[in-house]
């Protein structure tokens, strides 16, 4: 069995801890929603949490802890749950469903992006990307990093090529110009830190109209 | 799971079943204290870590009926509510949806989805010793901390790559021991 490109064992487990930050959180989640080998390994690591959770030394609470927990609970009539609506994207994985969706922009060279009203995190936002078969992005550098799922269609890079449920992870000293290999739009969530450089003179024209 | 001989699987389910307060009160008892601890770890103040605690088990209280024994150990279940909230921090805005962990449905043709989520807490704790002290430090903070890997790196002075190597050899040791013979 060949390994297929997926969230590395760092991410994984910041995932499993709640510690990696939410944009890239959310795309980790739409993977997880297409792979369910790599959902089982994360749920075995929360039993890892668990474990470390109940063999943690307790630190006292203040004294009238349990009492306003009590009070607390005796008071509660039930969470406000507002489930937001369902988007307009049933191709889209569960977990990206009920995201607020921005409006489609076309770039230049079949390249459309729309925002993912997911939490952000400082500079770091998700995407989804839809790219026309036999296109390309325009090649690139990062800022920071670039964390991609494919949620259908496929797309190759210099080294790899990726497919539905594939999980990329690209950083600063990635130079990369993805081009999509299927017959139909090939379809992404990405969650990017940082500005995306473009590269080359024809990049740097149009970087100031693409804001990616 | 019998610990100090209260079963807090149990617990939980006497909160589900009849809003049991002193069944929730056996169970603040135990995990607000290790949930406070597990915020200060990470770097959070006292007080917020106090809060945090309090937040998470007024969850515990209202998602009681969710808990199911078969998928996961009361533990486990309550790291996770933990860890959404976690997670939920930067959230403010109510209409956001949150980016939940939550436990799957029995899917008749999965039975060892079951086992990946109620693994036997002893072999749980028997990989994890099987880990050297690097690695269980490395694998102990990265549940912590914020930013775990360049957070790790300046606590503990070693180079990113030298963390995040540790990490990936932590992680795979725990699969190979974890995912054997289908968890059991």
């Amino acid at each position: 069995m060949t390994e297929r490109p997926s969230p590395s064992e760092e991410r994984l487990l910041a995932y499993a801890a709640g510690t990696l930050s939410p944009p890239e959180a959310v795309v980790v989640s739409a993977c997880l929603a297409m792979r369910p080998e790599i959902d089982g390994w994360v749920r075995r690591l929360q039993g890892v949490g668990g474990a470390i959770l109940d063999d943690l030394d307790p630190t006292p609470l203040q004294q009238d802890a349990l009492a306003r927990a009590l009070a607390r609970v005796d008071a509660d009539t039930g969470e406000v749950v507002v489930e937001p609506p369902l988007n307009d994207m049933p191709e889209l994985p569960e977990p990206l469903r009920r995201y607020a969706l921005g409006k489609w922009r076309h770039l230049p060279g079949g390249v459309s992006v729309r925002d993912v009203h997911a939490p952000r995190d400082g500079d770091t936002r998700v995407i989804l990307l839809k790219i026309a078969p036999g296109q390309a992005t325009p090649k690139h550098t990062h800022g920071g990093v670039e964390l991609t799922c494919v949620i259908s269609g496929a797309y190759t890079t210099e080294n790899q090529a990726y497919f539905a449920g594939d999980f990329e992870e690209a950083d600063q000293e990635t130079l990369h110009q993805p081009r999509v290999i299927s017959d139909e739009p090939c379809l992404c969530v990405a969650a990017l830190d940082g500005q995306i450089v473009l590269d080359g003179w024809f990049g740097r024209l149009i970087q100031p109209f693409v804001r990616l | 799971m019998i610990d100090g001989g209260e079963d807090y699987d149990q617990l939980i389910v006497a909160v589900a079943r009849s809003r049991d307060r002193d069944a929730f009160a056996r169970l603040f008892q135990h995990f607000a204290p290790r949930l406070k601890a597990w915020l200060i770890k990470g770097g959070a103040a006292d007080a917020a870590a106090e809060e945090f605690a309090q937040e998470a088990m007024l969850t515990v209280w209202r998602k009681a009926e969710l808990f199911d024994s078969r998928m996961a150990h009361a533990s486990t279940w309550i790291f996770t509510i933990a860890r959404n909230r976690r997670l939920d921090a930067l959230r403010k805005d109510a209409r956001v949806p949150p980016i939940e962990l939550v436990p799957s449905p029995l899917e008749p043709d999965r039975p060892d989805a079951l086992l990946e989520g109620r693994q036997d807490a002893g072999r749980i704790r028997e990989a994890m010793a099987a880990l050297t002290p690097e690695q269980a430090q490395v694998l102990h903070l990265a549940f912590f901390l914020d930013q775990p890997h360049s957070a790790i790196a300046e606590r503990l002075c070693l180079p990113l790559g030298t963390v995040k190597s540790r990490i990936r050899k932590a992680m795979l040791k725990l699969r190979v021991l974890l995912e054997q013979e289908g968890g059991r």
